[in-house]
């Protein structure tokens, strides 16, 4: 991650974030849904998880706010500070696939940074939202 | 087609508390950080860093604010809740819904909001609020309604720290698109 603190007069609408490309592996999705104290079977659990409809156990929501959250600090730094993180849920993030987290500064005012984010897997957007994080005025 | 008097009885729902108040099992804490942070591979200081949160904005350690809901998850072995009809009426909504066909469940928005960053040693608890139940709809997965609730998580002072509001969509299976129908 970046460990300097983007400076909110250094931050243009428009700037592109780095992306972040996440394999799903099943270690990934179980180690984040057993972190976020989650229990249900279809996050760690194949066989039920098919047994249930779905094509393989697929990552919990608290861990998509996770990383969601974590590519927005990666880029701005340690202390930006999250206000808000307003997401909208798509497709299912199976274990196999590999979703890519993308971001845009959409908008800037009164030392608040909003970045809208789109994380997209083989099956079309995981979760697309906006984040509102709040940055020094000067790179820290 | 809809049935007025079963909507009425969903609308009933809106506005009330559902859940809660639920109090964390343990307080904010660095061993769930690192789990958190080791799974999730963030590796902003502020959250296992000590001498780097301390210098920081922070002061000391702080906790991801995306972390929020981990605090009061029930976890594997739920603690006996207290019986009471306000703990209950979360699950009373979704029953109805289950009782009259709309079996089938997914999650649809999250939307989070952090009035300050949470230190170790913060104890969480947090309210359900049923916000609002939507009429019948056809979408894409199917017919169904939209439950959307409110949890606010209060700090042991009593003090509002973050909110987050959570939607599902509670449908018939094989009505969608998807299904011709």
């Amino acid at each position: 991650m970046n460990r300097e603190t983007r400076g909110y007069d250094n931050v243009e609408v428009g700037d592109c974030l780095p992306e972040l490309t996440l394999p799903l592996t099943p270690t990934l999705i179980i180690s984040c849904a057993i972190a976020s104290r989650d229990y249900q079977d279809v996050h760690h659990d194949r066989d039920l998880a098919v047994a249930r409809g779905s094509k393989d156990i697929f990552m919990n929501i608290l861990t998509t706010n996770g990383f969601v959250g974590r590519f927005i600090t990666d880029w701005a730094g340690p202390e930006a500070l999250l206000r808000k993180v307003d997401i909208k849920l798509g497709a299912p993030n199976y274990a196999g696939d590999t979703m890519t987290l993308r971001g845009t500064v959409a908008d800037k005012a009164d030392g608040v940074v909003t970045v809208e984010v789109i994380g997209q897997n083989e099956l079309g957007p995981h979760v697309t939202g906006k984040v509102e994080v709040t940055l020094p005025a000067a790179a820290k | 087609m809809a049935d007025t008097a079963f909507e009425a009885e969903l609308k009933a729902f809106e506005g009330r508390t559902v859940g809660g108040p639920q109090v964390a099992r343990d307080p904010v804490n660095q061993p769930m950080i690192r789990h958190w942070c080791d799974a999730i591979d963030d590796q902003n200081p502020v959250y296992t860093e000590p001498e780097l949160a301390q210098q920081s904005i922070h002061g000391s350690i702080v906790a991801p604010p995306t972390m929020l809901q981990a605090w009061t998850m029930r976890g594997l072995r739920p603690p006996p809740q207290p019986e009471s009809s306000e703990a209950n009426a979360s699950e009373d909504v979704l029953a109805l819904l289950d009782d009259a066909g709309f079996t089938s469940v997914v999650a649809t928005n999250c939307v989070q909001e952090y009035r300050r960053y949470l230190h170790p040693g913060d104890h969480l608890s947090v309210t359900t609020t049923c916000d609002s139940v939507s009429p019948e709809k056809q979408t894409a997965l199917g017919i169904g309604h939209f439950v959307t609730q409110r949890q606010t998580y209060f700090d042991a002072d009593g003090e509002e720290v973050a909110s987050m509001l959570f939607r599902i969509l509670k449908f018939k299976p094989g009505t969608g698109a998807a299904a011709g129908g």
